[in-house]
């Protein structure tokens, strides 16, 4: 039968807020549930998990009804990992103590590949209180995947850490809940977060669902703008042809253009099409000047790179950037 | 004449107290932290309502309600053959109503500031309200708890009005420590004034630094 989770549910939070959605999302990989704040997102997941009363819902996980009329499944027999936003950990147990909590309702004899996964040796015999907001975070993740989930909710679950922390920690999000093989709805604000990691976007916007967007994947783009490390590209699509062949850091609809932070401490300048490669993307370039730096054309923008090099005026360069950034927002 | 009667009657009725008060008011005072319901503010103004009255009207009522002829004094009569006035059962029922707030307060407070999305964990977790409580929001109170259980003890001995009205002054029946000063005082016997209220005094501060202590590194260790 299918594998997924359907819903529909509706509810209302005062005069202003109301929450109308239904869809099915396929129980596969990691799901991003994406949207701006106040949009919805944190109550459907909560909804979704049963710990919220919503006014009229339906929902059903593979075969299991959760919600239908006369029906609502309590939140402890739907097995589902919650990750909260702020982590939610329990004060009074050490780090061990809180990754058993749930395996030992959930009758789990073992969680080694998770702890393993996750880097938590180490934090086992601390207090919760002593955990830095990365290690916090880890072990919230932990704590749910511990206790063999059907499925994983996170809600924004890198909220209000810095971009080097964030970045630090999405990989250990892709490894565990890879190692533990379960599918997840991975709420957040930022397309960026999800990026690398999610397998399908859904987009939330005041109280409802606004489509699928194609996950970030290898896309053509033109670029429009370079002005120093900044960078306006318009998605063209998948198809080859024209533009330049990119990965982006986020997630983009067709047609629209969005903005780059470009590295230009990163770029790897190479005299011939270096063709398929990791980089992100590879921007074709002709030598204009070389009297301060390299002075480069790249599509009809003028680019300077602090460095020099035996290159002729006029000579064909190809520009490997390994890693866009998102724009600085 | 000897002190001890009185102050083992105080250390009893202030022990049975505390018992039964954290019996009745852990459940209220989760009740009062969690419900949703429009009545909860009638609900905290009855129970706060023994800080504002003077001990010698609740004294009274309870004395209304505790004769023979009333409903709750007759059935007590027939039930036991006493008196529910003047007797221990008396000042026990007496006290339970008067230290209320002081058991109530500090658990409902601290029900109160444990956080929601960790009771939500916990039930994510496989727990189900029952378990959650007794495994984290009981935890998490427990500073509250014990507050609440010294809080209790200390206003029971501190007790008078409601004493005097609801259980006279009988030796070794009915008179606590306060009243023994008070008749104490009223023979011109100041050495025994004067030793019970000395350690009073004593005991009770002591009490409260404690709890005060307490409270205080709890606060730091939650940070």
């Amino acid at each position: 039968m299918a594998e997924t989770l359907e819903f529909r549910i509706r509810l209302r939070r005062g005069a202003l807020f109301s929450l109308d959605v239904a869809e099915g999302v396929p129980l596969s990989g990691i799901t991003a549930l994406i949207g701006p704040s106040g949009g919805g997102k944190t109550t459907l997941l909560r909804a979704l998990a049963g710990l919220e009363r919503a006014d009229e819902a339906t929902v059903r996980f593979r075969e299991q009804t959760w919600d239908a009329p006369g029906i609502r499944l309590a939140p402890e027999d739907r097995h589902v990992g919650f990750v909260f936003q702020n982590p939610a950990l329990f004060p009074h147990l050490s780090v061990a103590e809180n990754l058993r909590y749930g395996a030992r309702r959930r009758e789990v004899k073992s969680y080694d590949a998770i702890v393993d996964a996750l880097d938590l040796g180490a934090l086992m015999t601390r207090g919760v209180a002593d955990l830095s907001g990365g290690e916090a975070r880890r072990v919230a993740l932990g704590r749910a995947l511990a206790s063999n989930p059907s499925v994983l909710f996170l809600d924004e679950p890198l909220n209000g850490l810095d971009t080097a922390r964030k970045a630090e920690l999405l990989p250990y999000i892709g490894r565990a809940v890879g190692e533990a093989k379960v599918p997840a709805l991975y709420v957040t604000h930022s397309a960026t977060e999800v990026a690398t990691l999610a397998d399908r976007v859904l987009g939330i916007a005041g109280g409802r669902l606004t489509g699928w967007r194609s996950p970030p994947a290898r896309l053509r783009a033109v670029v429009t703008s370079v002005t120093g490390g900044l960078m306006r590209v318009r998605i063209l699509g998948a198809d080859p042809g024209q533009g330049a062949d990119m990965t982006l850091p986020l997630v983009a609809r067709m047609g629209e253009t969005v903005g780059l932070g470009l590295p230009l401490d990163s770029v790897l300048v190479s005299t011939s099409d270096p063709g398929r490669s990791d980089a992100s993307l590879c921007l074709p370039a002709t030598v204009m000047g070389t009297s301060g730096g390299l002075e480069l054309d790249v599509f009809g923008q003028r680019v300077t790179l602090a460095r020099g090099g035996p290159h002729a005026v006029g000579a064909r360069l190809w520009l490997s950037v390994l890693r866009v950034l998102p724009r600085p927002d | 004449m000897s002190v001890w009667p009185a102050v083992f009657l105080t250390l009893q009725l202030a022990a049975v107290t505390t018992v039964i008060l954290l019996i009745i008011a852990l459940p209220f005072a989760w009740w009062l932290a969690t419900t949703r319901a429009r009545s909860r503010p009638l609900f905290e103004a009855i129970t706060a309502l023994p800080l504002v009255l003077p001990p010698t009207v609740l004294g009274f009522y309870l004395l209304i309600l505790m004769a023979p002829s009333a409903p709750l004094g007759g059935l007590w009569v027939r039930l036991t053959g006493d008196t529910l006035a003047f007797s221990f059962p008396g000042l026990v029922l007496a006290s339970v109503i008067y230290s209320f707030p002081f058991a109530v307060q500090p658990l409902q407070t601290a029900f109160a500031s444990v956080p929601r999305p960790v009771l939500d964990a916990a039930r994510t977790l496989g727990a189900s309200p029952r378990d959650a409580f007794f495994s984290v929001s009981m935890p998490l109170a427990r500073r509250g708890l014990i507050t609440a259980a010294v809080l209790s003890f200390a206003h029971t001995v501190g007790e008078f009005g409601v004493i005097l009205m609801v259980g006279g002054n009988i030796p070794g029946k009915t008179r606590v420590i306060s009243i023994e000063v008070f008749s104490a005082v009223e023979t011109l016997d100041y050495r025994t004034a004067h030793i019970l209220s000395f350690w009073l005094l004593a005991l009770s501060l002591i009490v409260l630094v404690l709890v005060y202590a307490f409270n205080r590194r709890g606060g730091a260790g939650l940070g």
